[in-house]
């Protein structure tokens, strides 16, 4: 049977669930969670389990993790909460950024703040903080950003259990080569334009990284002013930036034909899109050079933001959501875009799966 | 003295749709009311307490008419049969 795309948006004011019919019409549901946040939310389709997990976050109660096995039609909130600090790091949890599957079948990460990574080997019955990266000696010096020290990104390896890597705004990006027992600082080339010294060895505010599909020592990485590839799996960085009208920008995704996107915005201090145009900019052979896309894109007076986790691929299927409330879809690896919702609330995150 | 613990309509998801729990027993300080609550109600204390025990930074507990972030914080000598567990005005 033909698989069908399903979304996960999550938004200031709730997580809402769209799918796309065989007729290529869109269908939603949702709010979930109303009025919260949804920073985060993550579909588990493997071993074909289909639990679906989202990260609501309350202005006045708090971050939670909760599951769904139904699709999405009930969810669970647990009287003792997932995902808690332990009381010994004298913290309490602030948000959830980033719900991930592991690289072996039942693990499961989540990225937090205060810049924690969070673990289950049980299929997220049981969590625990990932202890060697919460006494890296870096860790006291790690600074938060305008939407706080987050852990925004963790890329694991269906082919490398052990291999996890992850980027913290600020911080920059940190690697596991042995499942998260020890962690070594991988920003060399990434610049920190904000700091006196402008390639320190962290303090980078990466805002999001990516792995080639099929070229797994390949990765793309949006930097808080730069754009950056890595031939050495996540290693070194060198600059990429040929074609683009700003290097300053948040998501970024790779689609299954190693094309990979990002969505520049004018600057740090004019967080928009650049000149009034919403611009895809595609990269198609690995970063040399990069085309703006626009067709189906409004081209005048768009000033729009998107965010770092609401840039997404499924396939060569690419979609994208706004601050602005605006979700648009290319199901032709970008060459052409379509609007599909225009006035949700402020897309935080849109995660992409086939179903 | 027993109390009674008003709840924001926010909370109800977690008491089985109360919004007004009434406790019996000895309580001397505010925490010993949320102890109780939370035993009647589990699921209370991760929503209103973070993680080191303290009151979340917008969420308000009055005891009668006093904010106890003003006083003793949950080591608040109770004064009142009334306890109001309130989200604070704040959010966008």
């Amino acid at each position: 049977m033909a698989k069908s795309i399903l979304l996960l948006v999550g938004t200031a004011k709730g997580l809402f669930i769209l799918r796309r019919g065989g007729n290529g019409r869109w269908s939603m549901d949702g709010p979930h969670f109303p009025g919260l946040a949804v920073y985060s939310a993550f579909l588990d389709q493997r071993k074909g389990r289909n639990v679906m997990w989202a990260a609501p976050a309350s202005w006045h109660f708090g971050a939670e993790l909760c599951k769904s096995t139904d699709m999405g039609k009930t969810w669970d909130q647990p009287e003792k909460r997932r995902i808690k600090m332990p009381a010994n790091t004298k913290t309490s949890l602030e948000n959830i950024w980033q719900i991930t599957a592991g690289g072996d079948s039942d693990s499961l990460y989540v990225g937090a703040a205060p810049a924690a990574l969070f673990e289950s080997h049980d299929q997220g019955e049981t969590w625990k903080l990932n202890s060697g990266l919460w006494k890296h000696p870096h860790r006291k010096q790690w600074t938060p950003g305008f939407g706080g020290l987050c852990l925004h990104t963790i890329v694991t390896d269906p082919k490398d259990k052990n291999d996890i890597k992850i980027a913290i705004s600020t911080g920059g990006v940190y690697q596991s080569a042995d499942g998260g027992e020890t962690w070594q600082v991988t920003n060399k080339g990434v610049s920190a334009y904000f700091m006196p010294d402008n390639y320190p060895e962290f303090g980078q505010c990466v805002h999001k990284i990516a792995r080639h599909p099929s070229k797994r020592k390949l990765f793309f990485l949006q930097n808080h002013h730069g754009v950056y590839r890595s031939r050495d799996g996540a290693r070194t960085w060198e600059e990429i930036e040929n074609g683009l009208p700003s290097n300053f920008g948040f998501g970024l995704t790779v689609s299954r034909s190693g094309s990979a996107f990002i969505v520049p915005l004018q600057k740090d201090a004019e967080r928009f899109t650049c000149e009034g145009k919403l611009r895809v900019y595609r990269t198609r052979d690995e970063g040399e050079t990069w085309q703006p896309l626009t067709k189906g894109l409004p081209q005048k007076n768009a000033y729009e933001v998107i965010l770092r986790d609401a840039v997404a691929s499924v396939g060569d299927n690419i979609f994208f959501g706004t601050k602005n409330g605006k979700l648009f879809a290319s199901m032709n690896d970008g060459d052409s875009w379509k609007m599909i919702e225009g006035s949700l609330p402020e897309i935080c995150c849109v995660k992409a799966y086939l179903v | 003295m027993p109390v009674t613990v008003h709840l924001s309509g926010h909370l109800k998801a977690h008491t089985n749709g109360a919004v007004e729990v009434s406790l019996a027993g000895e309580f001397v300080i505010v925490g010993d009311v949320l102890d109780a609550l939370w035993k009647q109600h589990p699921a209370l204390r991760d929503r209103v307490l973070n993680e080191q025990g303290e009151i979340r930074q917008h969420v308000n507990i009055f005891a009668g008419n006093d904010s106890v972030k003003r006083r003793q914080g949950l080591a608040t000598k109770l004064t009142s049969d009334e306890i109001h567990i309130f989200n604070a005005v704040s959010g966008g």
